[in-house]
């Protein structure tokens, strides 16, 4: 095969793949739009979805349930969560036992959403939620602390600026 | 003797333990109650294994082994196995299982052994044994019995190692548990070991309670800081800070334990007082760079006199930068690290002597006798290695003026403070009759005879000198013990005022060897001791003063002399941890690293140098001692020689290697035992274990358990001539100063003496003192209280 005939050839079938392509974008262009509008409008997330933010729950009777007993911290591969026990009053217990935890932090710079920790909980105090709206202005935001993760998160779109989708 | 175990031959001593024969092969055997320090139990049953022949399965950790014993573990045996699973399910029956709360967690010889040999589940469907959780046995040590697994280990440690018996098994069957008597606190300064060796998390550390998980920690290999016993141990430490201490083993020195305050005085290095940037006096003290305090002292220095004063807690290596510091760039030999005489003229061959008595030859010794140490206040881990001794057989004497804890298995010849050099002299050849059996049955051993000279005698010039003397007479070895962690290093490295590196005069031919290394020195033959160098310091002698690591208003046995020192002296740098009182005098500060952060070694009382690893980096700006120094001579013009660790141990080595040692005769310049007067008494003084030094800052509940509040021990007949009763307030009176005390009226005090320990908070004795750790007193009542006894109150009438 001589260059001419070769390059003749090379033309058709790139002619050939931008029809093609071009093809498929019309196609698209005129179909019914499936973008999600977050955070104007925010879609329903599975009632047990548990792909968010952690939280720790109490009892009923107002106790909590973590008993600091660091086992989250262990499982978790990405050191994320920093605990200090420490010794219940027993006049004005926070939690069942001898023990409670007096710090409780997780870093969701560090945190990487495995639910690893919420497996090694022996009390189902550590759980995760729904909540996925977690973008910070500084790294002092993003350690969530004991009060803020007892604290049930807010609704979705509450977060400032989120319904400005800044 | 030879078996085989699991089908593998060993060859081990008759009378070695199945167990520990398992060992030496590799073989793990699991247990909880057997530990290598204490004698077998068998309380556990974990440890079954199969002997042939034998119709049942035995206990490895009670067997002995035999000639041509065939043993079957559970890595061969199913029966073994299933026996050793049903014993974990049985220990378990009533544990709690609450190991997300337990400080064992993680860390626990029960959760590891469960999961290696034990069943997985349980059949237990019942309700559990339930205690009360967990009850305090003292302010260190809390006991949590529903975890209790029965192995008798800390029971056994408090009847056979410390002799404190406080702990004991209580009742039978399944209410069986450990206890102590109702009211008691688990007051022994070794408590903290029954901690460390309880298999499960029965006995847990409250100082440590919650405070952190095995995962949490980082750690590192380091040596106790406290006293000249040496004991290994770890440092752990939660994101830098210092959260507990454990015992290492090492069974060349500390065995497996630690006392109290080694495992307890921790924080100190965490201290809130810890200063950790160099400060210079302008207005007041303020922050500056290193260069700048260095040049400013390097200015001090070049115009003036010097005088350097330190204590016993550096470093060897900062030891000895110190001491060429001083001899070559300060071009001075007033430098002491001492706060009495020391060993006299025997300093110098005991510096140079290495280790003529270790902790194997207190253990192996027939007999022992120890002088002016209180063993189990003053150097715990060498109490436990008397005690030892004294359960293997030897023959125990204690010549002290106040009864100690060996009371039990030694014999006590009482004496009065500083009676010690008089009463181990020959008269007429002989020795007096309650020191000459000793001095019999010393001969009679041989090598296998110790005299252990302690802190007391250093308080007289010559009673070092007649211990040695009296070993020696006897062919038996001398070991001289100081109370602080590196009182020996800082002794080998020349921080002496007529000693150089290693015990080497600083006159004749030794002088020119070191100066074969360190180059010519332009020294005096012998410099000011450290009470010249406080006196030449008052009398402005002396225009700058350095004090390393040392406090003088609390350290020395004169506390006016100090302070006199202190307000004279022009420029005063104080090189530490932290300023503490000196703060009003210091007029630059140098921030030294302390002992986890540097690396290194210190000297035990045996002589034994002991490596330190850094287990973390200095704070701030502090830095190792013998950094500071090498950067101090570079700013005074002068040059140390080395930069780095290595060449400092290189030149080290030069010095410090072994050498044949002679006794120095350098004139003696103290003065006579203590004078005292009719009607009065002796007062003496020494610091108890749990006191309020520095090192002990932060230690709450170590002081909580173990301190003493500040007393007067005196003996009854001298309480009757007084009209002192026991609990009253007594006014002591010396010609340094007075103070009032409560009165222990005890017999365990030698008649004649008083005894006041040295630093309890609120108290300290050096008030009272001149210049030695004991002085004439008179004692008073203060107020006599109302249900005194009328013929007492007769008596104090006449005195």
């Amino acid at each position: 095969m001589t260059d001419e005939q070769r390059r003749e050839r090379n033309f058709l079938a790139d002619t050939g793949a931008v029809l093609k392509g071009m093809a498929t974008v019309f196609k698209q262009t005129f179909r019914p739009d499936d973008t999600e509008e977050y955070p104007k409008v925010i879609a329903e997330i599975p009632e047990r979805a548990h792909t968010g933010r952690h939280r720790l729950n109490r009892h009923d009777n107002g106790l909590e349930k973590c008993i600091g007993c660091e086992l989250c911290a262990f499982a978790c591969p990405a050191d994320a969560i920093w605990v200090e026990g420490e010794d219940n009053d027993p006049e004005h217990p926070t939690s069942p036992g001898e023990r409670y935890a007096k710090d409780y932090q997780i870093n969701y710079l560090r945190c990487i959403m495995c639910g690893l920790c919420v497996e090694a909980c022996p009390t189902r105090a550590l759980t995760l939620t729904s909540y996925f709206e977690m973008a910070y202005t500084s790294r002092e935001d993003a350690i969530l602390t004991k009060e803020q993760l007892l604290e049930p998160p807010p609704e979705l779109g509450t977060t400032p600026g989120a319904k400005e989708g800044l | 003797m030879t078996l085989a175990i699991d089908g593998k031959e060993v060859t081990v001593p008759a009378g070695t333990l199945i167990i520990r024969a398992a060992e030496q092969l590799g073989i793990e055997i699991p247990r909880f109650c057997d530990h290598p320090l204490l004698r077998p139990a068998g309380a556990c049953r974990q440890c079954y294994v199969r002997i042939e022949g034998q119709p049942k399965l035995a206990t490895s950790c009670t067997v002995p082994v035999a000639a041509g014993m065939s043993v079957q573990t559970q890595a061969s045996d199913d029966e073994v196995a299933d026996a050793q699973r049903a014993n974990l399910e049985f220990l378990l029956l009533n544990h709690p299982l609450d190991c997300p709360i337990c400080d064992r967690g993680g860390e626990c010889p029960l959760q590891d052994q469960a999961l290696a040999y034990g069943p997985g589940d349980s059949r237990f469907r019942e309700a559990k044994r339930v205690f009360k959780k967990p009850i305090p046995l003292s302010p260190l040590v809390a006991l949590d019995r529903e975890r209790c697994v029965l192995c008798a280990r800390c029971t056994r440690f408090c009847d056979e190692i410390s002799g404190d018996r406080f702990l004991e098994l209580y009742a039978r069957g399944a209410g069986e548990r450990v206890a102590i008597a109702a009211g008691e606190d688990f007051r022994s300064p070794f408590s903290g070991n029954t901690v460390q060796i309880c298999p499960v998390g029965a006995l847990t550390s409250v100082p440590y309670r919650f405070a952190a998980r095995p995962f949490d920690l980082t750690y590192g290999d380091s040596v106790c800081p406290h006293c000249s016993a040496g004991c290994n141990l770890r440092v752990d430490l939660r994101r830098g800070d210092v959260v507990r201490h454990l015992a290492r083993d090492e069974y060349e020195v500390n065995d497996a334990w630690l006392c109290d305050k080694g495992r307890y005085a921790f924080r100190f290095p965490d201290s809130s007082e810890r200063v950790t940037t160099p400060l210079i006096r302008d207005h007041g003290l303020e922050p500056a760079s290193f260069g700048e305090v260095l040049t400013s002292i390097a200015g001090w220095v070049d115009r003036g006199r010097v005088g350097v004063l330190t204590g016993g807690r550096l470093m060897d290596e900062d030891y000895y930068a110190l001491s060429k510091l001083a001899r070559t760039v300060f071009r001075t030999n007033d430098l002491d690290h001492r706060r009495d005489h020391g060993a006299g003229f025997v300093e110098g061959a005991i510096a140079g002597g290495g280790m003529p008595v270790t902790y194997r030859n207190v253990e192996e010794a027939k007999v022992i006798l120890v002088a002016g140490l209180d063993a189990e206040q003053e150097v715990p881990i060498l109490h436990l290695r008397l005690r030892k001794a004294a359960e293997r057989g030897a023959r125990i004497v204690v010549l002290h003026p106040r009864r100690t804890r060996l009371w039990d298995v030694a014999e006590h010849i009482p004496c009065r403070p500083g009676d010690e050099a008089w009463l181990l002299e020959k008269e007429e050849g002989r020795h007096r009759p309650e020191i000459e059996s000793v001095a019999t049955a010393m001969r009679e051993a041989g090598d296998a005879g110790i005299v252990i000279a302690g802190p007391r005698l250093a308080d007289h010039p010559q009673a070092v000198d007649r211990a040695r003397t009296f070993a020696s007479d006897a062919g038996g070895r001398f070991a001289y013990v100081t109370r602080r962690a590196n009182d020996r290093g800082a002794l080998v490295a020349g921080v002496h005022p007529w000693l150089l590196p290693n015990g080497r005069s600083s006159i004749d031919e030794d002088r020119a060897e070191v100066e074969s290394v360190w180059g010519p020195l332009d020294i005096p033959d012998r410099g000011r001791d450290w009470r010249g160098i406080l006196e030449a310091a008052a009398n402005r002698e002396i225009d700058v003063l350095f004090l390393i690591g040392v406090d003088p208003l609390r350290d020395y046995p004169d506390a006016a002399l100090a302070r006199r020192a202190l307000e004279n002296v022009p420029r005063k740098v104080v090189q530490s941890l932290e300023l503490a009182s000196l703060a009003r005098y210091a007029d630059a500060f140098l921030p030294a690293a302390a002992f986890l952060e540097k690396e290194g070694h210190v000297t035990t009382w045996e002589g034994r140098g002991q490596r330190l690893q850094r287990v973390r980096d200095p704070l701030g700006m502090s830095r190792p001692d013998w950094e500071i120094f090498a950067s101090l001579a570079l700013a005074c013009g002068g040059d140390l020689g080395f930069e780095t660790l290595d060449e400092l141990h290189e030149e080290m080595g030069t010095l410090l290697a072994p050498r044949a040692t002679r006794h120095l005769a350098v004139a003696d310049t103290g003065a006579a035992p203590t004078p005292v007067e009719d009607g009065e008494l002796l007062l003496f003084t020494y610091p108890l274990l749990v006191n309020d030094g520095r090192l002990s800052e932060g230690a709450d509940e170590l002081k909580a358990a173990l301190a003493d509040p500040p007393f007067v021990e005196i003996h009854p007949n001298n309480a009757g001539t007084a009209g002192v009763a026991d609990g009253s307030d007594v006014r002591v009176t010396t010609a340094a100063g007075e103070a009032t005390l409560p009165a222990r009226v005890t017999e365990h005090v030698s008649e004649g003496s008083l005894f006041v320990p040295f630093d309890q908070a609120g108290f300290a004795a050096n008030t009272l003192l001149q210049g030695r750790f004991s002085i004439a007193a008179t004692i008073d009542p203060v107020d006599a209280p109302a249900d005194e006894d009328p013929v007492e109150v007769g008596a104090g009438g006449a005195a």
